[in-house]
């Protein structure tokens, strides 16, 4: 199957069932990393890294705090098992003769069904990474990595293509676990994307489009004070003048009394997540996805809807308690968003 | 450095001192070399663009370890326990890219003091690059 063919649906489930085959699979035992933990490799990472921390150089610092001597940086981790340019370079030119690669590994033999597939590109979306202890000078680690999950076919900003699940666990010499890491790639067809705003382009380049924005609201005669109000950093919420009940979005009269006298309640900003969803599709280019969107109850005891901010869309759980920020997404509008609330 | 950051010491809401590194693409080969990660999106300008990105792009665990420095640095190396991240978007040459660290919450469990707190790494525009979140055991006083 090529990027060129229109693949027909049973094409399609033969290519999903070729990938979830790999789901679970495992490479046989753990894989000793090339080198021990060594200085000079520290020392090459925290110099790209600008890290400055001296007890990944300096063996007195190290100890007086508290460590047995020079430790790696916890984020090198992945670095100690990493096959290196050489066999890097060998699995390349074997993908490019479209043979397997002496040595390959499952996770490699399922990148190449994905570049048959069409799926060429590649880009990290996710990293976790858990630690059982530092990591010191002499330690030989090793790894064993399994494939946890390979997505459907998705649509994402940057195209179509298959979210691929990695767990590394890691072990030291004497066999016990240092650490766990689980990485997540998309394996996507080029030029698939819908939205050019997950690929934002290098501040240099010409031919870099600007980002559209936001829809902007209609405003009316009702509704106008919720933005100017969110300007000036309020949260304004509609009460009825006469019997005093609280209402959300803006309108006209009040459902309960019907009386056309209002005026406005500065809320505290203070709420707790009633409903929410994580929009996902379709996208729009002003957005960013995956985008959790949340009804709000307010704790003055009216609903609204927006956007939450600064939580991962898998920690946000119904009834959290959230509070209110005010983003400014362009020069004109800024819009009432709600991240977690401090316990 | 200056005095181990102590559980007593912060309160939610405190953030960590910004570091702030403009990307340079001798930063991507320094960081090829240190971490093994020879995928020539990241160093070689032709392959990038042939492949249709406008220009070398940054790794995402070097943008996972710079936030992880201004991490380390905050509670000290040794005490983070768990630290993930989702790559939201492509880090190009000549950006600036700034952390932020929030304490979101603190708790005393088995494990110990544990604090957990909020990371993101943005540039200039305030485009959020990498967003996650971590959990480090401090020393208590107590």
């Amino acid at each position: 199957m090529s990027a060129a063919e229109p693949a027909t649906e049973v094409d399609d489930e033969k290519f999903l069932a070729r990938l979830k085959a790999f789901e679970g699979r495992t490479v046989g035992a753990p894989t000793e990393g090339p080198d021990a933990v060594n200085q000079a490799m520290i020392r090459h990472w925290v110099e790209a890294m600008g890290d400055e921390n001296p007890v990944y150089v300096d063996e007195q610092a190290a100890r007086a705090n508290g460590f047995p001597g020079i430790i790696a940086p916890p984020t090198m981790l992945q670095a100690w098992i990493m096959r290196g340019y050489k066999a890097t370079a060998e699995l390349a030119e074997a993908r490019a003769e479209g043979r397997r690669a002496v040595g390959a590994s499952p996770a490699d033999d399922l990148m190449h069904v994905l570049d048959e597939g069409g799926f060429t590109s590649v880009v990290a979306t996710n990293c976790e990474q858990e630690y059982r202890r530092s990591v010191v000078l002499g330690d030989r680690l090793s790894v064993s990595s399994s494939i946890e999950s390979v997505s459907t076919e998705k649509q994402t900003g940057l195209g179509i293509g298959h979210f691929i699940t990695t767990v590394l666990a890691f072990t030291d010499a004497a066999g016990e676990p240092v650490a766990t890491m689980r990485f997540r790639i998309l394996k996507f067809r080029p030029g698939t994307g819908k939205s050019t705003a997950a690929l934002s382009g290098p501040p240099t380049a010409g031919s870099e489009e600007p980002r559209p924005l936001r829809p902007r609201p209609a405003l009316t005669h009702d509704n106008a004070f919720f933005f100017d109000g969110a300007r000036q950093q309020k949260l304004l919420v509609q009460r009825c003048a006469s019997c005093g009940i609280l209402r959300h979005p803006p309108r006209p009269a009040c459902a309960v009394c019907r009386s056309f006298e209002w005026d406005t309640l500065e809320a505290s900003g203070r709420g707790t997540v009633y409903s929410y969803v994580v929009v996902h599709h379709p996208q729009v280019a002003a957005f960013d996805y995956p985008l959790p969107v949340a009804v709000v109850e307010l704790e003055e005891g009216t609903r609204l809807v927006a956007d939450l901010v600064g939580i991962e869309p898998d920690a946000v759980e119904i009834g959290m308690p959230v509070v209110v920020t005010f983003v400014a997404v362009d020069d004109e509008l800024t819009l009432p968003m709600f991240g977690p609330a401090p316990a | 450095m200056a005095g181990a950051l102590h559980f007593e010491d912060i309160k939610e809401g405190d953030e960590a001192p910004v570091t702030s590194h403009t990307l340079t693409r001798t930063d991507l080969v320094r960081y090829a070399g240190a971490s093994g990660d020879y995928n020539p999106m990241h160093h070689d300008e032709i392959a990038a663009t042939a492949a249709g990105q406008p220009s070398v792009f940054g790794h995402g665990m070097f943008s996972m370890g710079l936030l992880g420095t201004a991490l380390t640095d905050y509670v000290g190396a040794g005490n983070v326990r768990h630290y993930q991240v989702r790559f939201s978007r492509q880090t190009w040459p000549g950006e600036e890219l700034s952390t932020k660290i929030v304490v979101t919450s603190k708790r005393v469990e088995d494990a110990g003091h544990l604090v957990d707190l909020a990371c993101t790494l943005a540039n200039a525009d305030g485009e959020v690059k990498v967003v996650g979140e971590a959990t480090a055991v401090l020393p208590s006083r107590g």
